[in-house]
């Protein structure tokens, strides 16, 4: 009988673990249409009101974002920018077209000695490249702005005070977009430049227009003298 | 006679108490080894009520057919053949013939007083 007993015990002891296990994992969805309804309707609230929020943290963004572009000081800032770039004291890049002049090969020059760059030549090249559209310019290395000075001292072709000694003389274009590199190019390949520089025994070679051209900023500080700003009684600028 | 029915209650509520569950995977076994135990205590029971009730034979059989059961399951799971539907079969049938004997025996008792 003891044995039946532990036995028996056994047994109520596997039924009520089954039971428990089969039981255990069964959790049903018992809800019908209408509260599913009714759930559904509140989960969209949540999300309507998510978004809303989301909303105005963006205009809150985008209003600050106004604020500091409009800025008074802003203004100045990226006036003061512009203005800089005009006048040549940041690095410029963009499309435009690199202009190369070097010494002809010995056998080819009658007169040796005579290989000075001659300041009156390069202006002139410099007018006619302006002439065709060009925004920025640097000789050598040397950014060319409005007061740059092109002249021979000692009998050296000197531009912004600095020799033009070493061969070849890099000249660096930057237009407004590539069309406009792209006809400089022509154009300059068309001109009568290259013949009046090989009288000088200097060969001009005019390199294919590029996307991406890099002109270095003015080096020093630009001495203005002999100007004032004028007085307006009112209003003006 | 009230011991039996005293431990399976006991046990019942020993297991519901423990708060303790078997993972999924081995739920079949545990199936078939209650399937098992049920079969030997009926066919205890009846053994009792014929009085040819070896206490040996009982409790051998009870470990025995929960061991051959849970074993053949998981051979059933490893030759990916349900194996363990042929004990499930084997103990139904002999699960219904030992509660028809025992119904019998019963009422041949309660027709005869």
């Amino acid at each position: 009988m003891i044995s039946f007993t532990v036995i028996t015990i056994i047994i109520g002891f596997m039924l009520a673990i089954q039971f428990q296990s089969v039981k255990k994992p069964v959790v049903r969805d018992t809800r019908d249409t209408w509260e599913l309804r009714e759930d559904l309707q509140k989960e969209m609230e949540l999300q309507s009101r998510l978004i809303k929020e989301i909303r105005s943290n963006e205009e809150k963004l985008a209003n600050y974002e106004t604020e500091r572009t409009q800025g008074q000081e802003q203004t100045l800032r990226s006036t003061l920018e512009e203005l800089k770039e005009e006048a040549g004291l940041t690095d410029v890049s963009g499309p435009g077209v690199k202009i190369e002049l070097d010494l002809i090969d010995n056998a080819l020059i009658f007169d040796q000695g005579q290989q000075v760059l001659s300041p009156e030549l390069l202006r002139r090249l410099l007018n006619e490249i302006n002439m065709y559209g060009a925004k920025h310019v640097s000789i050598g290395g040397q950014r060319v702005i409005n007061t740059t000075v092109i002249r021979e001292i000692a009998g050296e072709t000197k531009i912004n005070g600095r020799s033009l000694r070493n061969y070849p003389v890099e000249i660096l274009v930057i237009t407004e977009d590539m069309k406009t590199a792209r006809n400089l190019y022509n154009r300059m390949l068309a001109s009568n430049a290259s013949e009046e520089f090989f009288i000088d025994n200097l060969k001009m070679t005019v390199l294919e227009p590029q996307l991406k051209i890099t002109i270095p900023a003015y080096e020093d500080p630009i001495r203005i003298r002999n100007i004032e700003p004028v007085k307006s009684d009112k209003g003006g600028n | 006679m009230w011991l039996p029915v005293l431990g399976l209650i006991i046990g019942i509520a020993l297991g519901l108490l423990s708060n303790f569950s078997i993972p999924d995977e081995y739920s079949n076994y545990l199936s078939i080894a209650v399937l098992a135990a049920l079969d030997t205590l009926f066919g205890g029971i009846r053994a009792h009520l014929q009085n040819i009730y070896d206490e040996k034979v009982f409790v051998s059989g009870f470990f025995f057919n929960i061991a051959l059961a849970a074993s053949l399951a998981f051979l059933g799971v490893h030759l990916g053949v349900d194996l363990y539907l042929a004990a499930v079969f084997a103990f139904g049938v002999r699960l219904f013939q030992n509660i028809a004997v025992i119904r019998r025996i019963l009422i041949t008792k309660w027709s005869s007083k």
